[in-house]
């Protein structure tokens, strides 16, 4: 007994589109001088790329290792931004503000990666969506560890949607004309942040979605 | 470049604190309101499982017909024969519309829409998927369900609707509605869910041991270890186990009338009523990869932290009872 493969692929689609926004931010950033958070913006690329490359093998293109390496990296950057946060240390601009969501992102997805052996084959196999039904609650280690990353997950989303309502100049302090900047110190504000928070949201819905198939 | 860099280092610090000073409060209700979201997420999420696109999930639904009268079984056996029929479509619809019930209730503007359409979501599934939680039939045990989990998302949502008959209600579930018409719903849920303790069924010597056995199958390891133990520990003590529960379950229907220390105490016990619930419950089944959604335990559980009374000097567990902007 399979689920329908056509989920799979729409969540996929998903966060190819999450990922592929999320670069564009990157460039647009650069390109218009707008600040946005460049970790977790590149976190997000990553997180796109490799989820959707678990919901549908024909998408996967590195070793799990590889994947792994990268999110351990990731989990070790936003740890230690967090820290810093934690400090009331001065943060750049360029850096995201709430570090701790997407430390847990990056341990979320080490989990999956550890947690389900057959997702370490780089091909063959089916994507995690028709999986899901075959995997038993002893072949997926730690399904409580599962749930409480899913709820993470959702209670992340929700509270970015929370916030939503805010209008643009509460997320987007202007940054100051600076003297001496050789732009000229544009100013500008925080870049598209509601489309920034909708990607936020569709990345902790799809990854709530991942791991509750593993319970 | 680095200048501006250099300059802007503390602008990270000005956006949280810009954002931080920006940000509406999140007062009592409207943290409740997100915890309800949440569960909402996650029902709908567990209803994109791959065995809610099979035949078992229909299937499953026309079991909840049996010892119901005719009024409650022919919509349950119609619902069936049309999600069997158009199961992918359906099913996609249902886990769908969960889905964004729960972000609409978090979506400050959408939060009375959301909640009102909870609202009719959840009498509709009562009636056509839990079979009116099995409140008409002789199994009705709160250990199984009864009243059914869906009905609490209803009586939540009417709790946590953003609107102040009764501000000064010194718990939020008082606020909407007003304090004795929380306090009667409060009594009616336990003192029913106290009446299905002591039904003949839940009496039976072994009937409550054996909801913990049933739940233990196709569960992890821990969960299936506490399943057992609890089953253990009832054993063949049926009669006087339901009877502890019922009194357990007649406290908390009445102890919300009870000054603050002996309301919070019943609070307290409620909560872990809700947890054991939620074990006897298997959670929902959420492990075995069969479960609609995560059954009562939860929602009995938020239920109660909406009735927890603040202190004396008006500020709560939870914070402010004072309503922020558009909750």
């Amino acid at each position: 007994m399979g689920g329908p493969t056509w989920l799979g692929y729409i969540f996929a689609a998903i966060m190819l589109a999450v990922a592929g926004y999320c670069a564009a931010r990157l460039v647009a950033a650069r390109l218009w001088r707008r600040p946005t958070d460049l970790d977790a913006d590149g976190a997000h690329v990553v997180m796109g790329v490799t989820m959707a490359g678990m919901l549908v093998v024909g998408l996967r293109f590195l070793s799990a290792g590889v994947w792994e390496g990268v999110f351990a990296v990731g989990a070790v950057w936003f740890g230690w931004q967090a820290v810093r946060v934690r400090r009331t240390a001065p943060l750049s601009e360029w850096h995201c503000p709430q570090p701790v969501p997407h430390l847990v992102e990056c341990g979320a997805m080490l989990y999956m990666f550890a947690a389900i052996p057959v997702l370490r084959s780089a091909s063959g196999g089916s994507g995690i969506s028709g999986m899901g039904a075959g995997i038993s609650a002893t072949e997926s280690r730690f399904s409580l560890l599962a749930l409480a990353l899913a709820l993470f997950m959702f209670g992340w989303a929700v509270w970015v949607v929370d916030r939503l309502r805010v209008g643009t100049t509460a997320l987007a302090v202007a940054v100051p004309a600076r003297a001496g900047c050789a732009d000229g110190g544009r100013p500008g504000g925080y870049l598209a942040p509601r489309c920034a928070a909708m990607c936020k949201v569709a990345m902790g819905v799809t990854m709530g979605y991942m791991l509750v198939t593993m319970l | 470049m680095s200048e501006c860099f250099a300059v802007g280092g503390s602008a990270g610090a000005q956006r949280r604190t810009a954002t931080r000073e920006h940000m509406p409060a999140l007062d009592a209700r409207r943290k409740l309101q997100l915890a309800l979201s949440v569960i909402w997420l996650l029902d709908g999420v567990l209803q994109y499982q791959p065995f809610m696109f099979s035949k078992a999930f229909p299937q499953m639904l026309a079991g909840t017909a049996q010892g119901n009268p005719t009024f409650v079984a022919h919509p349950i056996a119609w619902s069936s024969a049309l999600i069997v029929h158009h199961l992918v479509a359906v099913n996609s619809v249902f886990a769908t519309v969960q889905v964004a019930l729960g972000l609409g209730i978090a979506f400050r503007p959408a939060v009375k829409a959301a909640l009102a359409a909870s609202f009719l979501w959840a009498l509709g599934v009562w009636w056509f998927g839990e079979g009116l939680g099995a409140v008409l039939t002789p199994n009705a045990s709160p250990l199984n369900g009864a009243p059914g989990a869906v009905i609490l998302y209803a009586l939540l949502a009417v709790l946590l609707w953003p609107a102040d008959r009764d501000s000064t209600a010194p718990f939020v579930a008082g606020h909407a509605v007003g304090r004795r018409a929380a306090h009667g719903l409060w009594l009616v849920l336990w003192a029913s869910l106290a009446l299905f303790a002591l039904m003949p069924a839940s009496r039976a010597p072994k009937t409550i041991s054996g909801f913990f056995t049933s739940m233990a199958s196709g569960q992890p390891g821990w969960l299936a270890w506490i399943d057992s133990r609890a089953a253990s520990l009832v054993g063949n003590q049926g009669l006087l186990a339901s009877i502890v529960l019922a009194v357990a379950l007649g406290l908390v229907a009445v102890g919300t009338y009870l000054p603050v220390p002996a309301a919070r105490a019943a609070i307290v016990l409620a909560i872990v009523l809700a947890v054991v619930i939620w074990l006897a419950e298997g959670m929902g089944g959420i492990f075995t990869g069969g479960g609609t959604d995560p059954n009562s335990g939860p929602l009995l559980a938020l239920l109660a932290v909406a009735y927890w009374p603040a202190a004396a000097s008006g500020s709560g567990v939870l914070g402010s009872a004072v309503p922020a902007e558009g909750a």
